[in-house]
């Protein structure tokens, strides 16, 4: 079979109209029988109509709207640039009070500057809330300052909404909930304004999901959390969308929906394992062995606790870490195997103490206590109270957590002790440590 | 990635959907595409993963445009899986047509100048000869040449290697 010149391809498919009979019907005939002519065919039609749109010719001869995202993309890198240079000498000096004053001076007045602040209060904001919120306050009053043009498309509100996102975040670590219900608002007015707000949004219910958990309003937080979840879902963003799925699952955990809780924490591990990811693994092991416990499923409970620490001895955090050693501590304590769970519990508290971690180590100590008052050694329990008060005092937590360790001591000392007091002051130090004003009251006699 | 990387890759995808999801007009989407490049690249840095945000962006920049959503509601696009996911056939021909920019790129200045005019401007060969002092006939078959030219370029790019 004699194939079909190329050329005559090219303008059969160019325009079939201009090729003349009988050759035009040939061309058809052919084409339907013969598959490389067919395919040189096709492609030559979908050449034509494929060249004939704008976006396959971009690349090659540009666009304005290429040329200006790419000259504002150049103003971004330069902007953030002399920020850099602009913010370093005063980042060393959190306290200054040059801070409260940036928005007054035109070289601070960029958007670099506020993307700067924004970002270092988010780095520094776990271990210095308060100064994170300096660098956020000052982010904020740059921002607000900047003009509402400043950049296309009312972008200059993503810095806006940023920069009250990581003043709600320093809030919520400092324990002003209201206050970071206030900034999250405005964070959540700021982001409105965008087209497509999505992230911002998302990230903003996750932030409001913690507060309202901090303040204890269990299931507003819960639904803000499964919010903050389906956003991250739409964005493809897994990592924080696990970590929205933890929140909902402690959540749960708090509301002693244990049931669900568990269920949860299960999905966590499974993208953990899916994505072979050890800290989500570790996270939601940890966090399922909690649950397992206090379902009373203690072998359950330990294989999820050993899993998860000896990932965590691998990869951190310490913290984490400690606390899988906590949870197995308790496994034992329930197990009926007190001398060795006593043991393990004061090196837990040993290593909370030692990272400044005053209220986790008093909640082991609290364990401890009822492993000794199951022993009858409650004189241990004075001592151990005596340890706690001075714990407390040493980190300048003058607050109701001293009544509580001071009222244990006593009704030790006066062998009065109930485990009902012992879970009491548990309960009081864990609200105790979200509100520090809490006042403690010591249980009513007729429960004791 | 950078900028013009992350724009270069997306933004035929962004268009597509505002106009063929969405129904927006060229133009305005045009618009659309650029206010959501505008607002990515104030916060790259906190986007994880980058083409799921820009095709949400772009879902509510597209429902923001025809106002069917209140921007109260804007937190996500709002169907699961979002409407704006383009399908494999959308896919296939994005996929094509940047194949055949990197083509026009390597097909020489000639050629392509030759091809913009007729293709993306829509000269006709007549007055294409009449700027390059040539005859109709003659701009047919340089454009046959270019068209060759341009279609053995992109097989040799299609081609799996």
């Amino acid at each position: 079979m004699e194939h079909i010149p190329e050329s005559d391809l090219a303008v059969f498919a160019f325009a079939p109209d201009t090729v003349p009979e009988p050759r035009r019907s040939v061309i058809a005939r052919h084409t339907a029988d013969c598959a490389p002519c067919r395919s040189t065919l096709e492609s030559f039609a979908v050449a034509d109509e494929d060249l004939s749109d704008s976006d396959v010719w971009e690349p090659a001869i540009g666009s304005a709207t290429r040329d200006a995202l790419m000259s504002y993309a150049a103003r971004i890198a330069s902007e953030d640039r002399e920020a850099g240079e602009l913010l370093r000498p005063l980042f060393d000096a959190p306290a200054k009070a040059a801070w409260t004053s940036l928005h007054t001076q035109k070289r601070f007045l960029t958007g670099g500057v506020v993307r700067r602040l924004s970002e270092h209060a988010h780095s520094v904001c776990e271990n210095e809330p308060l100064d994170a919120l300096t660098f956020a306050d000052a982010a904020i009053s740059v921002a607000e300052a900047l003009p509402n043009d400043a950049y296309p498309a009312k972008a200059v509100y993503e810095l806006r909404g940023t920069a009250w996102k990581e003043r709600a975040n320093a809030q919520l670590l400092l324990g002003q909930c209201p206050e970071a219900l206030e900034s999250l608002n405005r964070a959540e007015r700021a982001y409105r304004h965008l087209t497509s707000a999505s992230l911002g949004l998302a990230t903003v219910a996750l932030v409001r999901a913690s507060v309202y958990y901090q303040q204890q309003r269990l299931d507003e937080a819960a639904a803000m959390a499964e919010r903050a979840e389906r956003g991250f879902a739409h964005l493809g963003d897994d990592d924080r969308r696990m970590t929205a799925l933890h929140l909902r699952a402690s959540i749960k955990f708090e509301a002693r929906n244990l049931e669900e809780a568990a269920a949860l924490f299960r999905q966590v591990i499974e993208y953990g394992e899916s994505m072979n990811n050890s800290h989500w693994i570790a996270r939601g092991s940890n966090a399922l062995g909690k649950c397992e416990l206090h379902r009373g499923n203690l072998g359950e409970a330990s294989v999820h606790f050993h899993k998860a620490l000896a990932l965590l001895r691998e990869i951190g955090p310490a913290n984490e870490r400690i606390s899988a050693e906590w949870g197995i501590a308790k496994v034992l304590l329930q197990t009926g195997k007190r001398s060795e769970a006593i043991r393990r519990l004061r090196d837990v508290a040993a290593e909370f103490e030692s990272r400044g971690m005053v209220t986790d180590a008093a909640l082991v100590g609290l364990d401890r206590a009822e492993a000794l008052l199951a022993l009858g050694q409650t004189r241990q329990i004075v001592d151990l109270a005596g340890r706690l008060f001075r714990v407390f005092t040493d980190a300048g937590m003058l607050t109701g957590a001293l009544t509580a360790i001071a009222y244990i001591k006593e009704a030790a000392a006066a062998g009065t002790l109930t485990p009902n007091d012992l879970q009491t002051v548990r309960t009081f130090l864990r609200r105790a440590e979200r509100k520090p004003d809490l006042l403690f009251a010591p249980p009513p006699r007729k429960d004791r | 990635m950078g900028f013009e990387e992350v724009y270069l890759r997306y933004a035929v995808t962004l268009r597509k959907i505002a106009v063929r999801k969405f129904h927006i007009p060229a133009t305005e989407a045009e618009t659309l595409v650029h206010d959501v490049f505008a607002t990515y690249f104030l916060h790259a840095a906190s986007v994880r993963a980058v083409e799921p945000y820009l095709i949400g962006a772009i879902c509510n920049a597209s429902r923001h445009y025809l106002r069917r959503a209140d921007a109260a509601d804007a937190l996500f696009c709002g169907e699961t899986p979002c409407m704006a996911t383009p399908d494999d056939t959308l896919l296939d021909e994005i996929a094509r047509k940047l194949l055949l920019s990197r083509m026009l790129a390597g097909i020489g200045g000639r050629c392509r100048d030759l091809l913009r005019r007729y293709y993306l401007i829509g000269d006709t060969t007549q007055a294409i000869a009449d700027a390059l002092e040539s005859t109709p006939a003659t701009i047919l078959v340089f454009l046959h040449k270019c068209r060759k030219r341009a279609l053995a370029a992109y097989h040799s790019l299609s081609e799996v290697p």
